[in-house]
């Protein structure tokens, strides 16, 4: 039994020599390939100084050299970063400065974009293609460079389940990211699960519609190498586009899927989704965002053997909870539950007076407990303490439990359904995007006295956003270079698609910008 | 009088500005650049982009036609609008 993560690997490799890995952008790797060019990098990391619990940052478009590096990061004992190839750079720069990268995997055109106080904070890059030129002060290493390194074995390092794996980055009320901290056990907590649930095999050919720096992408990657399976990395000029989508999935086989329920709306929408195209498909796995039942009926009713399931959970857990989508009851159903508990976990809601609810048709807030509970945010004990808190429910021993901040309702029928949230964060094609970390972003450009960000709800991506704010003097600032000023700070899909101005915003009694009135007032989107 | 001829390209271009970019904060894109990898799209920009070459130019987009080949940049859409007029 696997304790680290590396280990799925090895295995695969001494099973599945010749079989493909992965396969992206028209190259693929075999197992034993990526096995040995992982084992080639982890040396050269440590040669460059990387050590166990270290954070390397993995910052390009997604291609083969993306598993290579997690391996090989993995594999020097220390802790991979993956950065959104098309964030920020001030954000990146923010990143990198926030968990002490001093590595950086990337290629020569992003290393360059960087700004020059980050590229100088780091020791070493190394560049998936050829450097056009050594950088000045940070040594630039090329791939070229993994050749002179040992291929047949790892490097030594003593690690433990407990250690970190990865950090994976999302929205902040406070107006910058957080680190969710996962140890090799968080996520193999997971993978074990999934593994038995959905029972991949290295028959299976599993696509990876979901960014790298998305925990979707933990399912998709770990559950293929532990499986000896093939995994299919979905880059944006595939994934935008429906019909390209469908024949990929198509030619490739692909036997299991897992995104966001938007990009299955999108194929549902603007494909020609037929059954017997997809003779393959045999599983749907979505989380992220709540799937419309229109969509999922319809879905349901084009692919009528593919099992369906809902899967839940925020970053700090993976995912916790699961419903496999009950075909019989699907017709009558008005909302989809997010399930029961996966094994090795325990989950429940507690109510206002700080009791577990037991009892049917009561909500509460859902908590989490096990071994897929996030240790905390990376260098935050105080948004760590929030989250994840003494389990007070127990006593015999210390232990952490995870409060989601998700308000959930527990059915007749022992499933939970989700209902809402404590506080403003919202989902965008599963995204989560905290409202403060946008209107921090407004607030930050002179012009601005006030603003508020506001999810308007859309049937295919969930939320659209849209800010309103209220300027020092009238006509002051236009739409767009407030635009412009967020895409200096926050990703693109945190950026509001329109925004309203006023002469100011609406308050409480207590003196906050009236959210509830805001949304009320607004005008609606144009398509 | 001379009126300056407003051509498909200046049409395209201005969409992809002022309607596209400019909501994702992106200032100016060049005619070659892949809307694409810049982020210029995501994948209500790509619905918003066929709405718009539709309802401009008069023409029916199928949804197989809706594809990286065709809408790729500024340039390669031009291309695409005129061979759907010359049909």
């Amino acid at each position: 039994m696997a304790y680290i993560l590396q280990q799925l690997l090895s295995g695969s490799a001494v099973r599945f020599p010749q079989k493909t890995a992965v396969w992206a952008r028209g190259r693929s790797i075999s197992y034993r390939e990526l096995d040995e060019r992982s084992n080639q990098l982890a040396h050269l990391l440590v040669q460059s100084g990387v050590q166990k619990g270290d954070r390397v940052g993995l910052f390009f478009p997604k291609c083969v050299e993306s598993v290579i590096s997690m391996f090989a990061v993995l594999k020097a004992g220390g802790v991979y970063v993956p950065l959104d190839p098309q964030a920020p750079v001030d954000r990146i720069g923010y990143i990198i400065g926030n968990c002490g990268i001093r590595v950086l995997i990337t290629q020569d055109e992003k290393r360059r974009a960087l700004d020059v106080a980050t590229r100088e904070s780091l020791v070493h890059c190394v560049v998936i293609d050829e450097a056009r030129e050594s950088g000045n002060g940070t040594g630039v290493l090329p791939w070229s460079a993994l050749a002179e390194y040992p291929a047949s074995h790892s490097p030594q390092v003593t690690l433990t389940e407990t250690d970190l794996a990865y950090i994976l980055y999302t929205s902040g009320s406070t107006g910058r990211p957080k680190g969710v901290m996962l140890s090799h056990q968080n996520a193999l907590t997971f993978v074990e699960w999934c593994a038995e649930k959905f029972q991949i095999s290295e028959k299976d050919r599993l696509s990876n519609h979901a960014p790298l720096h998305f925990d979707l992408s933990v399912f998709d990657i770990y559950n293929a190498i532990e499986a000896g399976a093939t995994v299919y990395l979905i880059t944006e000029e595939i994934a935008l586009f429906p019909t390209t989508l469908q024949r990929f999935i198509e030619t490739n086989q692909i036997s299991v899927w897992y995104s966001v329920p938007s990009a299955l709306v999108l194929l549902l929408l603007h494909a020609d989704l037929k059954a017997e195209d997809l003779p393959h498909l045999r599983t749907i796995l979505f989380a992220g965002e709540v799937f419309p039942m229109k969509y999922l009926k319809q879905l349901a009713a084009l692919l009528p053997t593919v099992e369906l399931d809902n899967l839940y959970g925020p970053t700090e857990t993976n995912v916790c909870t699961y419903y496999k989508v009950d075909r019989e009851r699907l017709a009558s159903m008005d909302k989809l539950p997010i399930g029961v508990a996966c094994e090795n976990t325990e989950v429940f809601a507690v109510n206002d007076q700080d009791e577990i609810v037991t009892e049917p048709g009561s909500s509460g807030e859902l908590f989490v407990r096990g071994p897929s509970v996030t240790y905390g945010y990376w260098g935050d004990t105080e948004k760590t303490a929030k989250m994840v808190v003494p389990n007070r429910f127990q006593r015999n021993f210390e232990e952490k439990i995870y409060r989601t901040g998700d308000l959930v309702t527990l059915a007749e029928d022992g499933n939970y359904y989700f209902i809402g949230r404590r506080d403003s964060m919202i989902k965008s094609r599963g995204y989560r995007i905290e409202l403060g970390e946008i209107e921090s972003a407004l607030l930050s450009h002179p012009a601005v006295r006030e603003a508020a960000a506001i999810a308007v709800p859309d049937e295919v991506v969930g939320n659209r956003i849209k800010a309103v704010v209220a300027a020092h003097e009238p006509d002051s600032v236009q739409a767009a270079e407030l635009q412009q000023h967020c895409a200096t700070r926050i990703p693109k899909y945190m950026i509001p698609e329109f925004i309203e101005f006023r002469g100011s915003l609406p308050k409480t009694s207590t003196g906050k910008v009236d959210r509830v009135e805001l949304s009320r007032d607004t005008q609606p989107l144009a398509v | 009088m001379t009126t300056k001829e407003i051509t498909v390209k200046d049409q395209v271009r201005q969409f992809v500005n002022e309607e596209l970019a400019a909501a994702k904060g992106i200032t100016s894109v060049g005619d070659d650049e892949s809307l694409i990898e810049n982020g210029v799209v995501d994948s209500l920009g790509i619905f918003r982009l066929v709405t718009f070459l539709e309802e401009n130019f008069g023409v029916k987009i199928g949804d197989e036609e809706i594809s990286a080949e065709n809408l790729q940049s500024v340039n390669m859409i031009e291309q695409f609008v005129l061979s759907k007029s010359r049909k």
